[in-house]
């Protein structure tokens, strides 16, 4: 019934329309005018229009920038962050100043030339002077910013690993974050995705144990299988297709496990699995990408860290925290942030807050993109020191619970 | 072609070869899907202003996109999100802008009598109507539509349990858009042909207008990266239906471990941004080439800098394919390929930045004549000033780090690419309407058209900025699932405000445009008194163009306000008068 | 438009359709070399060959080999055309034999795919490679588009027969010629390429 009330009100509009249009060409007929003859006067008022909007719009800009500043990110908690954010600020200020010299300078034009049948434009068809200057003065001021913005990148991506760096794998799915802390030997164990059992080995960890449990795993999921091999699923595939694939695995798993050499075999056994993440401020740390399924992204906004999680491939990005959660929670720009957001939260019936570091997913990964999150928290030595011997139970409660 | 074949309505308006109206077929059928896309970023809006909420628009979507509460799936979002770039990007700015503009333009605008094939014309229209047919179909599909983004990276495009998007609607999508690469290859060939062999005597390349410049470069940078388009999807066809491993390894899905190893999904997001990048400029360089006419006309003053204008689109053109990686800055690539594209894409600003002093200089001194068509060439000018100039946050590598994904560059795209096109597309409509319809639009409904549009565009996209400084990622279904996203809700709910007011004012051209075909007032054979050669041409439009002989050319196309002239303007056939040197 | 220019156009068209067509592959090359140089589990594949005995000779070829032979010679017969026709002399056998190489050049390629196959390269499935796929989708891409010389070549076979070619006006044959040309240097290239590289 709404829906045709609606047309009906659409309908009506364009026939008021219609008849407005209709009377103005009239009454221009009447008066032997053309009624889409641009005069004088319409130049006049566009040209008064355009100084007005623009200049308005370049207002609106600055009430945009003054009345959300305290919105945007709180200066960045890491050491190649505070280099991005001084770049950012240099660039911003560069581009700033072109448009707000350029675009008054367009609005102004279009008002001090409006048109009039008495005045003559000034054939002036080209300057090759001017156009050596503003090719060569943009060429150079480029050139300053590209250099600078390479040095920066080089800093922020070619990370220097050494004794005291901590190396944590991130690991994406659909639809949450998993991390894996080196343990005592520091090094990260081998990872197959052939050996992922999601209750004992949700990370697909190399060794003898995982073995026995992946290829158990693999054979259960194999029997079910084969009680129908030829029932097709949703997306088109029969269960002796899927057969085949986990046979070809089962008989693949002893050769991975073989071509790994003992000693690194033994780098998984005392792997940590967490799903939040210490750091130790001032203390480098080296993140090591992986995915499950999809192409996902690990975004840390107020580290300043990004990188793109593959299915294939490991990627990774080092960083150094120079903020502790707590020192973050007493800034007063964040307090600031996080009251308003705390009472924008009370306002809609939701709890409050406390400011949290965070991982957010950052690449289109399917329907729950919007909801992947895992807190990380920055604290002294002491604090991740008691944190972290409370983590080494679970993984051994995890082993036990065969 | 002057001959007199007897035409029935098939042979007249269904399967033409009259480069005049297959132009009018791809504006019809652009502002068409230009309409479906607008819709569904009006839905997905509301959405992101009320979470979690119901609203009257969503009973535009089929029923099963919304739960029982009649709240919007996210899976569906992401369908509309995917779908209208999909449409905006390929449909409306690459065929409804070139598709149009070219057809109709170049050989009105080079003396031909029509393009080089009236036939595979026709081809490249109806292969385009196909791929609409297929991809409007994907739409009405159980699973739905594609739903991985406009740029569909594998896996997420290839395994339908990631998604449901990425089941049959994927497939119809590949589809439909192997349909739309070869609709625009069979245009792309007949322009660059057409302008290189069959323009009139007198035509050289330096007298041509910059309309026939852009898209002429335009057609050339069309046929050589759309194939690049084809293989990337030929290659993902064969991933997702025949078992290949090109973009998939080491995947487990829906607990169920694939046999896929060996692939590289960063190889697809090369393939794709090799067309991808040059793209954008497919849909900016017509509009910008549309845009130097209309300000030239309307300023009665030459373009400035006509060699430098040429010289800067071939510079851009060429520039465009080495920049590609600026979209994979964040993929783990070898960092000093990143400082390599850093490089690459900064150095693209400069031929851009070359244009926009150009046209502030073709103003300077002017004596601008305000048509609705005027007004929305400087729209395109202000948006390219300041989408262009966030180019050059996103295009330094240190910077994207942290607003690569993120709303600034939604907002740099829109203004950049979106605004600039999307004004250039509707400064050519009301410029050469008259030329298409014989009957003049009207001036005061586009004058409130381009306002409200301006002023609504700019309160949609450039909040968007501040979005991402704040650190809101794209493509999420809302910004209600964070905390410190929660503060971002004031600004979110204004441009949802503005998106439907624009959306609005949009009915407004919708009207005016389809009022002024049947009843609008007759138009003069050269209204704009311009000095180009559509405008001598009968306002009844004819097979073959002019009735007579071709006409012969004698001079550029800018003589506007020359000194010594009788009027502020001079046909480009007018011989020039004795002492008169040519410019 | 006079029957000279309109030659000339139709034949930039074609020029242009087979720039597009080069990107194609091209690009298809271009994934082949990234995703050998990342390394994942590429297979080095060596095209598989045959032993033929021929009186005292004996030499190893490969479908792949053989093919690559009948389409040079195919391209090679395509020059008389134009001599021929300028001395008035009847083209019909000659563009017939060129087709019939067309074909036989597609049989040994269907060949040459079941000689991989046997030999345990698949195009698809858990036992292929992502070597193996590419061999596959370049050959098959490349004659799909031979598919379409096929058929200008069939038209242009009729249209010989009946005598409908001049030296003067040959554009049909002229084009099918050309794109037929750029078939075998592109073929060339491929095969140089999975032979080599």
């Amino acid at each position: 019934m709404t829906n045709i009330l609606i047309a009906i009100v659409v309908l009506l509009l364009i026939a008021t329309l219609v008849q407005i249009l209709r009377v103005s060409e009239l009454l221009s007929e009447i008066k032997n005018k053309d009624v889409n003859e641009v005069t004088d006067e319409d130049n006049n008022t566009q040209g008064v229009l355009f100084l007005i909007v623009g200049f308005g719009f370049l207002i609106f800009v600055i009430w945009q920038m003054v009345a959300w500043d305290h919105l945007l990110l709180p200066p960045a908690s890491s050491v190649h962050g505070i280099q991005i954010d001084f770049l950012m600020k240099m660039s911003m200020g560069l581009i700033l100043i072109v448009f707000f010299v350029l675009s008054p300078i367009l609005f102004y034009f279009l008002y001090k030339y409006r048109g009039k049948k008495s005045n003559k434009a000034y054939f002036f068809s080209h300057n090759n002077k001017l156009e050596v200057i503003w090719t060569v003065v943009p060429t150079i001021i480029l050139t300053v910013f590209i250099v600078f913005g390479l040095k920066t990148w080089d800093n922020a991506m070619n990370v220097e690993v050494s004794e005291s760096t901590t190396t944590i794998e991130v690991y994406a799915e659909q639809f949450r974050w998993t991390a894996r802390y080196a343990g005592q030997d520091r090094l990260l164990g081998k990872t197959d995705f052939r050996f992922v059992e999601p209750k004992f080995n949700p990370l697909g960890l190399v060794n003898n144990e995982y073995l026995k449990i992946a290829i158990k795993d693999k054979q259960v999921d194999y029997d079910t299988l084969s009680r129908n091999p030829l029932k097709k699923d949703d997306y088109g595939r029969t269960n002796q297709e899927k057969m085949d694939v986990l046979s070809g695995h089962i008989k693949q798993l002893p050769s991975i496990l073989n071509e790994v050499s003992t000693d690194v075999l033994a780098q998984s056994s005392d792997d940590i699995i967490t799903r939040e993440v210490h750091l130790v401020i001032n203390e480098p740390v080296l993140l090591k990408f992986r995915s499950q399924d999809v192409i996902h992204s690990a975004f840390l906004p107020h580290f300043r860290v990004q990188m793109n999680c593959v299915p294939g491939m490991t990627t990774q990005f080092g960083f150094t925290p120079t903020k502790t959660t707590e020192e973050m929670r007493k800034d007063p720009k964040v307090i600031k942030q996080m009251n308003e957001i705390n009472r924008i939260r009370l306002a809609k019936g939701k709890s409050e807050e406390e400011f949290e570091y965070i991982l957010l997913c950052n690449k289109i990964c399917g329907s729950a993109h919007y909801n992947m999150q895992m807190k990380f928290v920055v604290e002294t030595q002491e604090e991740y020191d008691f944190w972290y011997a409370s983590q080494k139970n679970l993984k051994n409660k995890l082993l036990t619970q065969n | 072609m002057s001959e007199h074949h007897k035409e029935n309505f098939i042979t007249k308006y269904v399967f033409c070869q009259d480069h005049k109206m297959i132009a009018k077929q791809f504006l019809i059928t652009g502002m068409f899907m230009a309409v479906v896309g607008m819709l569904m970023s009006a839905i997905f809006r509301v959405q992101l202003a009320n979470p979690g909420e119901s609203s009257i628009l969503y009973n535009l979507l089929p029923s099963h996109w919304l739960d029982p509460d009649g709240v919007l799936n996210p899976d569906k979002y992401l369908a509309l999100v995917t779908m209208h770039g999909t449409i905006l990007v390929f449909w409306v700015l690459t065929a409804g802008l070139s598709g149009t503009f070219a057809n109709f333009l170049i050989p009105l605008q080079i003396g031909a009598r029509d393009m080089a094939s009236g036939f595979l014309n026709m081809l490249s229209y109806w292969f385009f109507f196909l791929a609409t047919v297929v991809l409007m179909s994907s739409l009405f599909v159980e699973t739905g539509p594609a739903s991985g983004g406009w740029t569909i990276y594998p896996p997420l495009s290839a395994l339908p349990q990631a998604i449901p998007g990425s089941g049959t609607g994927m497939t119809l999508w590949l589809v439909s858009i192997t349909l739309f690469v070869v609709g625009s290859l069979l245009g792309g060939l007949n322009y660059i042909v057409t302008i290189l062999n069959l323009r009139t005597i007198g035509m050289t390349m330096q007298r041509l207008p910059l309309t026939v410049w852009a898209l002429l470069i335009t057609a050339i940078l069309g046929v050589l990266s759309f194939p690049v388009l084809l293989s990337c999807g030929l290659l993902l066809i064969f991933d997702r239906s025949f078992g290949t491993s090109f973009y998939l390894s080491d995947i487990i899905i829906n607990g169920e471990a694939l046999h896929n190893a060996g692939g590289s999904p960063i190889l697809f997001e090369h393939l794709f941004w090799f067309l991808g990048h040059p793209e954008v400029y497919i849909i900016l360089l017509p509009a910008l080439g549309i845009v130097s006419e209309v300000i030239a006309v309307n300023s009665r003053k030459p373009i400035f800098g006509y060699k430098a204008m040429v010289g800067a689109l071939l510079l851009i053109a060429f520039l465009s394919f080495i920049v590609w990686g600026h979209h994979m800055f964040m993929t783990g690539m070898n960092p000093f390929l990143g400082s390599v594209f850093t490089f690459t894409t900064l150095l693209i600003a400069i031929p851009s930045a070359i244009k926009v002093f150009n046209y502030l200089a073709t103003l300077w001194r002017a004596n601008i004549r305000f048509t609705p068509a005027m007004l929305f060439a400087i729209g395109t000018v202000s948006a390219f000033i300041t989408g262009g100039l966030t180019g050059i946050i996103l295009g330094d590598s240190a910077l994207d780090i942290n607003v690569h994904d993120t709303y600034f560059v939604v907002g740099h795209f829109h203004i950049v690419m979106g605004l600039s096109a999307i004004y250039g597309m509707f400064a050519g409509v009301y410029h050469w309407f008259p030329k298409m319809y014989g009957k003049m639009m009207n001036k005061n409904l586009g004058y409130i058209h381009f306002w409200g549009t301006f002023i609504c565009a700019y309160g949609v996209f450039f909040p968007m900025h501040f979005l991402g400084l704040a650190g809101l990622p794209r493509r999420y279904y809302t910004n209600s699932a964070f905390p410190m996203f929660d503060g971002l809700s004031d600004i979110n709910s204004i441009i949802t405000f503005f998106a439907l007011a624009g959306a609005i004012f949009q009915t407004i051209f919708l009207f005016n445009f389809f009022y002024s075909i049947f009843k609008g007032t007759k138009a003069t054979q050269n209204p704009w008194k311009s000095n180009t050669l559509e405008w001598t041409t009968p306002i009844e439009r004819i097979h073959g163009n002019w009735p007579g002989e071709l006409p012969v050319v004698t001079r550029w196309a800018y003589d506007y306000s020359k000194p010594g002239a009788d009027e502020d303007f001079i046909l480009q056939t007018e011989p020039l008068k004795e002492g008169e040197v040519e410019h | 438009m006079d029957i000279a220019l309109r030659h000339t156009v139709k034949k930039q068209l074609l020029w242009v359709a087979l720039a597009a067509i080069s990107m194609f592959f091209a690009s298809m090359l271009s994934a082949f070399i990234v995703e050998k140089a990342d390394v994942g589990n590429w297979q080095e594949i060596i095209l598989p060959v045959f032993t033929i005995d021929w009186y005292y000779v004996s030499f190893d070829v490969g479908y792949f080999v053989i093919s690559t032979a009948i389409i040079i010679l195919s391209s090679f017969l395509l020059f008389f055309i134009k001599p021929r026709l300028t001395k008035g002399k009847p083209i019909f056998g000659l563009v017939f034999i060129v087709l019939i190489l067309g074909i036989l050049f597609s049989y040994c390629q269907i060949k040459g795919w079941q000689q991989l196959t046997n030999e345990g390269v698949y195009l698809t499935g858990a036992g292929s490679n992502v070597a193996g796929s590419f061999i596959y989708i370049l050959t098959l891409t490349h004659l799909l588009h031979l598919v379409g010389g096929l058929v200008g070549l069939c038209i242009s076979t009729i249209k010989s027969k009946q005598n409908l070619y001049s030296i003067s006006n040959y554009l049909g044959l002229e084009l099918t010629a050309i794109y037929w040309h750029f078939l075998t240097v592109l073929w060339i290239i491929l095969f140089a390429f999975l032979k080599f590289y």
